[in-house]
């Protein structure tokens, strides 16, 4: 075990800090280190919301085995993103050895640290203290070669491939893998000086090495959540209320080939289950598809929602619309003096807008449905108890196998509802829950719903089992990405804009959760729309919470794939309404470099437009999701009425510095593909709470032949790393919108392009 | 119980009803868990596997009309200790998956386009399994040389 607090080089001490609690005792032999990897960006303001973090406690650790081995153990969810690939090339850059020697594992959770992997935070958020975990275990090998030859001069040593080498007096040159120091490592103390590898340095950091997990995917073998199986489990379908909303009127009866037939409480999205609302009925069998056809046949009744209008779409938009017209608005920007409350301040700077607008050049309103998230795997947990007693009433041992953004959240499901039915509460260190592979988050699966209802079948059935969502399930009952109206009004001015109001009305995500403070903006609700990048004259930027009963969450870049929709076509239209090119228009109002060198590298990709075929067309947008900057130039034709072609999307970006441009590019052609997906097809409509859109046959989506040809070229800044998982999606809504105005003359405002759209057969 | 020819062995399942998709029979009876559900409608591909070399969608494919067939999942097409099928080595070579969940559906539709002789585009154009994560351009690039 090493004590000790790291001392960093000047000027980085808080950057690169571990504190005591860094260093952990560790039950595997060989050397451990042990830190946080901490949240920031979006995850970081959900937790400020929810109060006090308890993420100070480290979550991850670095492990070197006396038999040399490299781990670095971590509780966070690869869902696509590269994760394991992008930490392990982290750790491996200041640790002095190859990147395929590390081995990136699931840590156990421990309920009381968090986990959450969202925000595109995985790897960006991650950076500062990996590295330094890295150059602490470097450090540590070191001294430990130090005392074993006496030589405490640090010129002497080096570190490479894991082996330290000295070339110092006592003894000669020698050198040791890292495996043999590890043990002596455990108990050397770091050293205050702790230097991290100069970018200009670096072997790996920056470099497209093949991810870890490939092969696993393109054999089969790759675990996700679904594939949890041993062969004593049993198998579970549920069948939720039809309309969002409904209750259970009546246990149906358990019908022939059926092992049970479970009524599972609704549950909040911290996993807690809310009191007599029972939204759903699980049934068991022996296998899923059995169980699915069982539920199908069950007789059951359902008690209506108590408010159809609140779930229906039509309902909804049509109260948006008055809200958009008269609600009362909260300010989002610019923020309300002290003392005055941001409802109270809409009152006194509205006047002074409205004035500066006079008669608007532009008065526009945007507005954006409901969309699903309908990740490739479906909702699935797995469950398996252990009790203390033969008659099975106290739960002794819980294990999960769970696709989670969340695993922390997890335990804390399983805790709540197992000590609910027991008075001795069970122990939080017997919960155990694995994160699989994930077959998609995009946001989803930060939810409790599922692991709730899996957790409730197996206290109910006390057999292990799995509970599988069918696709239908997971189209009717999803957190959607929440529908929205943005009305933009703004008035151009010596080849600028001299005034701009923005007001956005849109349920609030946070605010269902509980998480918002009366009379707050809700951030997810406004980011996009926000922190403009362009200087205006006078900005007013407002929200107006729709109070909708459509369960709504984290949709990948969730407000800003409104907000962004509204503000780079609002800012295309200001540009036809100046006469003014629109790179030209928006370079004027830009005064960040990073900003104007995304767009002038746009530019120079996208020189292709100026000699477009006959009947094809071009747009911009550009946005920026948690410090990363995208700007995208799409080129798109109309062979035929009811669809639009994409021939190609030129995206450029800086995203700080890269820790693997290969995936860098992969999460932007897929970011393309998913911003796609939503402005030409998505949408999600419900009739009195009931989704007509139940498959993907009524939720289309591109195909391979569909793609477009993406070129992705990053433009360097020296910046940290930014997220990049998100970050693509925003701009091509709109890019698409602006290309879609030059080619037809007329504008797209209401997005998808094409509502009603379906998709046939393979 | 009935008698199966899965990846080139011989196998009991214990499934009473004849008309239950194979989907469900490999993945919950068997445990071959590499082959996906995705839709249940044959939409998304996610499911595909070879019977008697022809690809077909297991989500919808009863195991009645499987028994005396040669069934081949994504666990059998390079069983371990074997060199990974072409197709394999090409999705490594050219990093194609994300999150990875549709990706053995789509290399089985792949590998059955070639055992009928298609390739580059003509195999291309029978690619339309879905892809949420959106990893088309690369599977294109991929397929495209193959």
């Amino acid at each position: 075990m090493a004590h000790g607090t790291l001392r960093t080089p000047a000027g980085e001490e808080k950057k690169h800090r571990i504190g005591r609690r860094g260093f952990i005792a560790s039950a595997l032999g060989g050397l451990s280190v042990a830190f946080t990897l901490p949240e920031t960006g979006r995850v970081l303001g959900l937790k400020a919301a929810q109060g006090p973090d308890p993420g100070t406690l480290a979550n991850a650790y670095v492990h070197i085995g006396t038999d040399g081995s490299i781990t670095l153990m971590f509780g966070g969810a690869e869902m696509g993103q590269g994760i394991k690939t992008g930490l392990a090339q982290i750790l491996a850059e200041e640790l002095m050895v190859d990147w395929e020697q590390v081995t990136v594992q699931q840590s156990p959770v421990n309920p009381t640290v968090s986990y959450l992997t969202g925000g595109s935070t995985a790897v960006s958020g991650r950076y500062n203290n990996l590295r330094t975990a890295g150059a602490a275990a470097r450090e540590l090998l070191i001294q430990a070669a130090m005392t074993a030859t006496g030589d405490r001069d640090r010129n002497h040593y080096s570190a490479a491939h894991a082996v330290v080498t000295y070339t110092g007096p006592n003894g000669g040159p020698q050198s040791w893998p890292y495996g043999s120091l590890a043990a002596r490592a455990a108990s050397e103390a770091v050293p205050a000086d702790l230097r991290l590898t100069a970018p200009a340095n670096f072997r790996i950091i920056g470099k497209p090495v093949p991810r870890v997990d490939t092969p696993s995917k393109v054999d089969g073998s790759a675990k996700f959540g679904i594939d949890t199986w041993f062969p004593d489990m049993v198998f579970a379908a549920i069948r939720h209320a039809p309309a969002i909303g409904g209750t259970l009127a009546g246990t149906p009866a358990k019908p022939e080939g059926a092992i049970a037939v479970v009524p599972c409480k609704a549950s909040d999205n911290r996993g807690s289950v809310k009191a007599g609302s029972i939204n759903a009925v699980a049934v068991v069998a022996s296998n899923t598809w059995l169980a699915k056809k069982l539920a199908d046949k069950l007789s059951v009744k359902w008690n209506p929602p108590p408010s159809p209008a609140s779930v229906d779409s039509a309902q909804i938009a049509a109260q948006a619309a008055s809200l958009l017209a008269g609600g009362a608005a909260l300010v989002a920007e610019p923020a309300a003096p002290a003392g005055q409350t941001p409802a109270g301040y809409a009152s006194v700077i509205e006047p002074q807008v409205a004035n500066a607008l006079g008669t608007p050049a532009l008065d526009a309103t945007y507005t954006l449905p409901f969309l699903s998230h309908a990740t490739m795997e479906v909702m699935s947990c797995s469950v398996r108890l252990t009790w203390a007693d033969s008659s099975k009433t106290l739960v002794t041992r819980c294990e999960i196998w769970a696709p989670t953004q969340a695993a922390n959240w997890v335990a804390g499901t399983a805790a709540a509802l197992i000590n609910a039915g027991q008075a001795t509460p069970i122990s939080p260190s017997a919960i155990e829950v694995t994160t699989t592979y994930l077959g998609g988050g995009l946001g989803r699966k930060i939810e409790q719903d599922y692991i709730s209802q899996a957790i409730q079948v197996a206290l109910a059935v006390k057999l292990p089992v799995k509970l599988t969502w069918m696709r239908e399930e997971d189209f009717s009952h999803d957190n959607y990405r929440p529908t929205a109206a943005v009305r933009v009004q703004a008035t151009l001015g010596g080849g600028g804009v001299t005034a701009w109001w923005l007001r956005n009305v849109s349920q609030s995500i946070l605010g269902q959760r509980g998480w918002l403070p009366p009379g707050a903006v809700d951030s997810q609700a406004v980011e996009g729309a926000v922190h403009l990048p362009y200087t205006m004259g006078i900005r007013l930027t407002e929200w107006v919470p729709l109070p909708a009963g459509i369960p709504v969450g984290f949709w990948r870049s969730v407000g800003s794939s409104i907000n962004t929709f509204a503000v780079e076509c609002a800012i295309d239209e200001l540009a036809q309404h100046a006469g003014a090119d629109p790179f030209a228009f928006r370079q004027n109002l830009l005064s960040d470099p990073r900003h104007i060198a995304v767009l002038q590298a746009a530019d120079q990709m996208s020189l292709w437009r100026l000699s477009l075929p006959k009947g094809h067309a071009w747009g911009l947008a550009m946005s920026e999701w948690n410090g990363t900057i995208v700007c995208q130039v799409a080129e798109i034709s109309q062979p035929a009425a009811g669809s639009l072609t994409v021939h190609r999307v030129a995206c450029a970006l800086d995203c700080g510095q890269a820790i693997n441009p290969d995936q860098v590019a992969a999460q932007m052609e897929g970011g393309i593909v998913h911003g796609l997906n939503a402005a030409l097809w998505g949408q999600v409509t419900f009739t009195a709470g009931k989704a007509d859109q139940k498959n993907y046959s009524r939720y289309r989506m591109i195909r391979v032949k569909e793609m477009p040809q993406v070129t992705v070229q990053l433009v360097p800044s020296g910046n940290p790393p930014s997220g990049i998982g998100e970050a693509a999606v925003p701009p091509i809504a709109p890019a698409l919108a602006n290309a879609y105005s030059r080619l037809r003359g007329s504008r797209v405002r209401s997005l998808p392009f094409f509502p009603g759209a379906t998709m046939g057969g393979l | 119980m009935i008698t199966l020819n899965v990846n080139g062995k011989t196998v009991q399942a214990n499934v009473t009803d004849k008309d239950t998709p194979l989907l469900w029979v490999l993945r919950d009876v068997l445990g071959l868990t590499g082959t996906k559900y995705g839709c249940g409608i044959e939409v998304c591909g996610a499911c595909t596997v070879l019977i008697d070399g022809q690809r077909e969608h297991s989500c919808v494919f009863d195991v009645g009309s499987a028994i005396g067939k040669q069934i081949v999942t994504i666990e059998g097409l390079s069983p371990a200790g074997t060199q990974n099928h072409p197709v394999q080595q090409a999705w490594i070579r050219n990093q194609v998956p994300q999150c990875g969940y549709c990706q053995p559906g789509m290399i089985m539709a792949c590998v059955a386009g070639m055992k009928a002789g298609h390739h580059g585009s003509e195999l291309l154009s029978e690619m339309k399994h879905l892809c949420v994560c959106g990893t088309y351009q690369r599977i294109r690039d991929t397929v495209a040389n193959l």
